[in-house]
């Protein structure tokens, strides 16, 4: 494990991972502003879904939350096993993850396009037809990006990982960055799909 | 830095677990008016948040300047929504 020179203030925590936390404050707040810009449009809006546009499927997106919490699980799981140098195990954990993540981009293609049933594009929830189409849409897939991302960010540190060249450290700030990914996706879902 | 157990972890995803499906139990109970239901979402799903930061990217074992640097910035839109509400009830008001 890479060891880090104490700092008064900050203690053992790297720079990278210092850094990491900056960004992901950073991108919170961008996630806060498109949160916000929802809450002002639905609690100004007369009526929120208009005649003809599909409710929400609370119950299938349940379950991507709770893959996603499983997918956090998996990468915890991840960096502790690659923290006790045990790099196998490490490897299933990420592997897990990313597979975690990709199972949660396909449920949400599911739910835009559909794939055994028609998706809300179909049903008449469209991109710029409401205030609720536009801020489901641009919410939930600015999220998907930040799965897309992260996904990508797993197998490339997978890799590097096999191949001996990434540290328990940088597992950490991968975790960091997908755990991120979960906690903004509980906000959403509350936010989004749940508040009446 | 200390970090939690494995039998921690499974502990939190439990929690998450359960208390998803009570947030989603929640919206199919009759009777409750909206307000309280939005409180209680919300009080959840901050809740939820918590125990990810905390335990599982470990926010819990950090020092108090990271903490802070993390906490500060987030209260400001935590605050704008505060004072939304506010707004929209005063307007709302007789």
């Amino acid at each position: 494990m890479t060891s880090w020179p104490r700092d008064e203030q900050f203690g053992t925590a790297s720079s990278g991972k210092i850094g990491m936390w900056i960004f992901l404050v950073s991108d919170a707040l961008s996630f806060a502003g498109l949160l916000l810009a929802y809450a002002i449009l639905r609690g100004g809006a007369v009526l929120w879904r208009h005649p003809g546009e599909p409710p929400l499927g609370v119950n299938f997106t349940a379950g991507l939350t709770f893959l996603l919490i499983c997918s956090s699980v998996t990468m915890v799981l991840g960096y502790a096993s690659a923290l006790d140098g045990r790099r196998r195990e490490a490897s299933v954990w990420l592997a897990l993850t990313a597979l975690g993540g990709v199972l949660f981009l396909c449920g949400q293609y599911q739910e835009y396009f559909g794939i055994w049933s028609p998706g809300l594009t179909r049903e008449g929830l469209v991109l710029g037809g409401s205030a609720y189409a536009s801020t489901f849409y641009v919410i939930t897939s600015f999220h998907g990006a930040h799965v897309l991302s992260g996904v990508v960010f797993i197998l490339v540190t997978l890799v590097r990982w096999l191949r001996g060249t990434a540290t328990s450290a940088q597992v950490e700030l991968l975790g960091l960055f997908w755990h991120f990914v979960d906690l903004i996706w509980i906000l959403v879902f509350t936010f989004v799909y749940l508040l009446p | 830095m200390a970090h939690a157990s494995r039998r921690l972890y499974l502990a939190i995803f439990v929690a998450l677990a359960i208390l998803t499906a009570l947030e989603v139990g929640l919206i199919y109970l009759p009777g409750i008016a909206r307000g309280p239901m939005i409180a209680a979402l919300v009080g959840v799903a901050i809740v939820k948040a918590s125990l990810v930061g905390l335990f599982f990217m470990h926010l819990r074992d950090e020092t108090r300047a990271l903490k802070l640097t993390v906490a500060v910035p987030l209260m400001t839109p935590g605050l704008y929504a505060v004072i939304l509400v506010a707004e929209a009830g005063w307007r709302l008001l007789p």
